[in-house]
């Protein structure tokens, strides 16, 4: 298998905190790969530093074999990395199926060619019924989905997916875990990014980083890193920070 | 969708052929004139929705486009340009000034992009206002476009060619995916570069666009009232008029401007005998107006009450459980 992507040593800061510290991993293509995290631990800016919304100010990242790690978030986008945003930004005035047919755009210029391949997408993650309403308005759980759909449209090679599973009831994580393991069939590799839907990533993870404070304190099986000494101690320190409020 | 088109094609040849029949049967060429200067705002108006409506940039420096059009056109002409050579050519001049301004105010968003183009237009009149070369505060006259026969006949007409070209450039753009890269911009400019779109790139185009229609609307009116000074073509009263009248009949539709020119300019052609100055104060409370109560503009509002959706469920349907098939 060929590696999609790479992360070599990359850092971030925003003035004083470093958000991202040296962190380093490889991704094979056809992978799913989970960032986890706790809260704040970095995971949303390693997603903006690999999609172009972010550039760091150390290291580098490689998108099949390619040095990206000053392409703009346009370019990253057409090179084929896909993502979600973790707080939604749909385009509120337009209908379900135009905010997907603007990924679709990448592909063909023409407005019938679009409009057929945002249905099928709207098909695949069961919201077609939706596809006439105005994004604004539409419930989180609804809006959510549009992000991977408007992010699929696109046709991305990988895709950066922030958070998608949070807020919503495990049945519901579940069943979106079941379509996010059928990206394999559409070619697609998989970076997910949460902060406590183990479940999820239990089931369909093939690989987990896990960052704390920016760094990365362990990677693996999902099912070693939960065993993982230092992933346990981050995760309940902070969940005793919390208790503690 | 195509029915829908259909009918708006037939509905504009309809507008259009009675407009132009219109200055047949006016009485006078002052009414003549109130009518070319609604038609030339309905233009100027929808040139700028595709900046202001469809890209949703408040640019408030239209202003500088069309000045450079009818300063542009006056002063080739002195320098020997065929006279509407001379109305291109400022034209294409402005379509650069376009992007020169647009590759540095759209590095802004928000009110500070807005801001800066205001600067822009402003330098642009004070700088004329202090070139010899330009007329200075005094100005210059401009060529007729016309022979005196059928000076304001010939004017309308223009007018309404302008307005016919720049409302089809805005049909064009609601239909295709360059106007539907536009309204993602407008929408959300993370999630537009999110699917690719070089945001700078496409928001320099459509000023650049809109700025060519806006100069050509400069030299008809530079020529029509035969004699151009900074106050009045590079004035920003323009630009905040040209801004207005888009959103008073709604910003990023195809109809909004042309009703917006006809409600404002119509309003201020009658008030403006009762009270002198008056059109500022209908400005004022428009721009009220359309804050507050109509933020989408007349037919925007309509549109809103007619093709209201039923409301969005409160909760989507939940997924199916769809298991993975072959692979793993
Ligand atoms: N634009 C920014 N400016 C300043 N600080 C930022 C910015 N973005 C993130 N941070 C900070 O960087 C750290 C990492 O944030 P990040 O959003 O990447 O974490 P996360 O793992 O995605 O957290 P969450 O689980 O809350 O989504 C946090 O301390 C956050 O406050
Ligand atoms: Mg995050």
């Amino acid at each position: 298998m060929s590696t999609i992507l790479e992360l070599r040593n990359v850092s971030k800061r925003f003035g004083g905190l470093r958000a991202v510290k040296e962190v380093s991993f490889t991704m094979d293509s056809g992978e799913i790969l989970f960032v986890i995290g706790p809260n704040g631990a970095g995971k949303t800016t390693v997603f903006n530093l690999v999609s172009g919304f972010l550039h760091p100010e150390e290291g580098q990242i490689l998108f099949r074999g390619e040095d990206i790690t000053r392409s703009a978030p346009h370019v990253s986008a057409r090179k084929g990395i896909g993502r979600t945003f973790q707080i939604v930004k749909p385009l509120p005035s337009l209908t379900v199926q135009q905010n997907v047919m603007l990924g679709c755009f990448m592909h063909t210029g023409h407005l019938h060619e679009a409009e057929d391949a945002a249905s099928k997408i709207l098909d695949f993650l069961q919201m077609s019924h939706l596809k006439d309403f105005e994004a604004r308005g539409l419930p989180l759980a609804a809006l959510k989905r549009l992000e991977i759909a408007r992010a699929l449209a696109t046709k991305p090679k990988l895709i950066l997916l922030d958070e998608v599973v949070s807020g919503l009831t495990t049945s519901e994580a579940l069943a979106l875990a079941d379509l996010l393991l059928r990206l394999r069939e559409w070619g697609v590799s998989v970076v997910g990014g949460v902060e406590h839907v183990m479940q999820v990533v239990m089931k369909i993870a093939d690989r987990v980083v896990v960052l704390d404070y920016g760094a990365k304190i362990a990677e693996g099986k999902p099912a070693d890193v939960v065993k993982d000494p230092a992933v346990i101690e981050a995760y309940l320190g902070a969940k005793y920070k919390e208790m503690a409020h | 969708m195509t029915a829908l088109r259909g009918w708006r094609i037939f509905a504009l040849l309809g507008v259009t052929a009675v407009f132009a029949c219109l200055p047949l049967f006016l009485p006078n060429d002052y009414v003549l004139q109130v009518f070319f200067r609604i038609v030339l705002f309905a233009a100027l108006g929808l040139a700028w929705n595709l900046v202001g409506g469809y890209a949703g940039q408040l640019s408030l420096g239209h202003v500088a486009y069309f000045g450079v059009g009818a300063y542009g056109m006056a002063m080739l002409y002195a320098h020997h340009v065929p006279l509407w050579l001379s109305v291109l050519f400022s034209a294409l001049i402005a379509t650069g000034f376009a992007a020169i301004i647009g590759s540095i105010v759209f590095r802004l968003r928000g009110p500070y992009f807005t801001l800066s183009t205001i600067a822009f237009a402003e330098v642009l009149r004070l700088s004329v206002t202090n070139l010899p070369a330009a007329g200075g505060a005094i100005g210059l006259s401009t060529p007729a476009l016309f022979p005196p026969g059928a000076f304001w006949k010939m004017f309308y007409l223009s007018a309404v060619a302008l307005a016919f070209v720049s409302f089809l450039v805005n049909a064009w753009t609601s239909r295709s995916r360059f106007g539907y890269y536009l309204m993602a911009i407008r929408e959300d400019e993370d999630t537009a570069a999110a699917v690719g779109i070089d945001t700078a790139n496409y928001k320099l185009r459509a000023l650049m666009a809109s700025a060519f229609l806006t100069a050509l609307g400069g030299g008809l009116y530079g020529s029509a009232f035969q004699f151009i000074v900074p106050d009045s073509v590079l004035s920003g009263e323009i630009s905040v008029q040209i801004a207005i009248i888009t959103m008073l009949g709604g910003a990023g539709t195809l109809l909004g401007p042309v009703v917006g020119a006809v409600l404002l300019l119509a309003a201020s052609e009658l008030f403006k005998n009762k009270f002198q100055e008056s059109h500022l104060l209908t400005y004022g409370i428009l721009i009220v107006i359309v804050v507050l109560v109509l933020p989408e503009g007349i037919v925007g509002g309509l549109k809103q009450l007619f093709q209201r959706k039923t409301k969005p469920p409160a909760s989507v349907a939940p997924l199916a459980a769809t298991p993975a098939q072959g692979g793993d």
